[in-house]
């Protein structure tokens, strides 16, 4: 893959169903070989945008184009531990979408899978129930499922969110090996310090607050538009925390 | 051994077998999905949605399969569309239409039918009048079960995984969803003439949920299910003949008494859930 646009955004307005439009005038580049943070506060559009990016949302204004597939990483949160399947079943669902309806999964999507499972090291829990992986190894075999997608875009959705530093870091290593691929990642966190680590940041408060580097782009001024009340401090350096409540949009 | 499959002998009673054997399979086929998906209120309310349909199938000269078809799926449809607004809307809708369908069914029958037997009947099933055409109905509804399960079922195991992220699978979420709640109402109209409009989850809720603490894999599930079904639908089916009681009624109190014993040696052996 080369460091072309895999995500092009242009004034894009999108809404849910027939209702108003919920995120306004967004428009930025994701490339590939890079990491774009997307920032916001909860209800700000970051799940809204990810959604309109699947092609799930309608559309009210603007553009926007996506080359090659993309595969959505939910928060582990937002799967189902007590479904009875194990990790290997959970990557194999990224080759769902493969083999027409009368066909079963064979030696190629359960290769495939188990491969998927290795990059992100967790070949030893391949046949351990999903609902069993700690949290972070959970996020590593939603990312396997998008391995296998072949996907060239992955949107995450808060992948750090509930994770232990060894997790988060683990999870880390592998972004950035997928960055190295050449794939375009868009990242929806909360953590202003994390997000100062990745290529680009997309801030988004109902409507796009500012896109660039980290460093010029995160000023006290656009993270306070960008979060407004639940910013709450800005540290040394320019660190910033964030008070987040559990409901999204 | 075989005085003990004596009452097997019986032309009515290898009919019987035969169909809670076949209903056993849609179980094991469906069941697994409404037990994971969180079904098994929609599947009770489907069958008794059926009762006011079939209530008036034999004055109106419908065949009650048909009419009891045609209030399901549109029980389905009409839950489908609300369970895509909002969660609780559909189960709100549920509660809401099964006690309405109830309350119809009964207010018909007490006009319409003169026999109380036959409202018995209605709601309890009649399995040892079980014919040709009846078992001919609970096959060809398997047939169409286990075509729509291969269809979807990685949809279905998708979206029951995952059901905010399946749609980014290439899996046909939408189409999926209604094909289940479709093919659980067809099952529900195949249960009907053997355990009646209240107790169709005898046979599509109890087994997979007896299933689902041995289950390690939804394959593990259906197979799990399948004979579970099959062994307590025979098995009420003897108790009943044996102890001349009503062999729907009968085999829900197995499944009921099975379910409770599987549970309580899995909380024994892995503890409680939290």
């Amino acid at each position: 893959m080369t460091a072309r646009a895999l995500v092009t955004v242009n004034t894009l307005d999108a809404a849910y169903g027939d209702g108003p439009a919920v995120l306004r005038g967004v428009s930025f580049s994701a490339f590939g070989g890079r990491i774009v943070g997307v920032l916001g506060p909860n209800g700000g559009g970051k799940t809204t945008l990810f959604r309109a990016l699947l092609g799930e949302l309608p559309i009210r204004r603007g553009d926007l184009r996506v080359h090659g597939t993309t595969a959505y990483v939910p928060q582990t949160e937002r799967s189902r531990l007590d479904f009875p399947v194990s990790a290997l079943d959970v990557a194999l669902m990224g080759a769902y979408a493969d083999l027409p309806w009368h066909r079963r999964m064979g030696a190629i999507q359960r290769r495939a899978a188990a491969d998927a499972l290795a990059r992100v090291g967790l070949e030893e829990v391949a046949r351990t129930p999903y609902g069993a992986l700690s949290g972070g190894q959970r996020q590593r075999v939603l990312i396997a499922r998008a391995l296998v997608q072949n996907a060239e875009v992955l949107l995450l959705d808060e992948p750090l969110t509930g994770v232990d530093r060894p997790g988060a870091e683990r999870i880390e290593s592998v972004l950035r090996d997928l960055r190295s691929e050449g794939r375009a990642l868009l990242v929806a966190t909360h953590d202003v310090g994390q997000a100062r680590s990745f290529d680009e940041v997309l801030c988004l408060n109902e409507e796009q607050v500012a896109f660039g580097a980290p460093e010029p782009t995160l000023t006290g001024d656009t993270l306070a538009r960008t979060y407004g009340g639940e910013l709450v401090l800005l540290e040394d350096g320019g660190r910033a925390a964030v008070v987040q409540s559990h409901a999204h949009s | 051994m075989s005085e003990v499959l004596d009452p097997f002998s019986a032309r009515f009673m290898q009919y019987a077998l035969a169909e809670v054997l076949l209903l056993a399979v849609a179980g094991a086929l469906l069941g697994a999905q409404i037990v994971l998906r969180r079904l098994s209120f929609f599947a009770h309310g489907a069958g008794t949605a059926t009762f006011p349909g079939l209530v008036v199938a034999g004055p109106a000269g419908v065949p009650p399969q048909l009419s009891a078809l045609a209030v399901s799926g549109a029980f389905a449809v009409a839950l489908e569309r609300l369970g895509r607004a909002a969660r609780t809307t559909q189960d709100a809708a549920t509660a809401l239409l099964l006690v309405a369908a109830l309350a119809i069914g009964i207010i018909l029958a007490s006009d319409v039918l003169v026999s109380g037997s036959s409202v018995d009947q209605l709601l309890f099933g009649s399995l040892l009048g079980i014919g040709t055409d009846e078992l001919a109905l609970s096959a060809g509804a398997v047939v169409l079960v286990a075509l729509v399960t291969a269809a979807f079922d990685r949809a279905w195991v998708a979206r029951g995984f995952d059901p905010e992220g399946a749609s980014a699978l290439g899996v046909p979420v939408a189409v999926a969803d209604l094909a289940l709640l479709l093919a659980v109402a067809v099952a529900v109209v195949a249960s009907i003439d053997a355990v009646g409009a209240l107790l169709v989850g005898a046979v599509l809720v109890i087994p997979a949920a007896t299933a689902r603490p041995l289950a390690g894999s939804v394959g593990s599930l259906r197979l799990h299910t399948l004979w579970i079904g099959g062994v307590e639908g025979a098995a009420g089916l003897w108790v009943a003949y044996q102890l001349d009681l009503p062999p729907g009624p009968v085999i829900a109190v197995l499944g009921g008494a099975m379910f409770t014993v599987v549970t309580v040696v899995a909380w024994a052996r892995h503890g409680v859930p939290a």
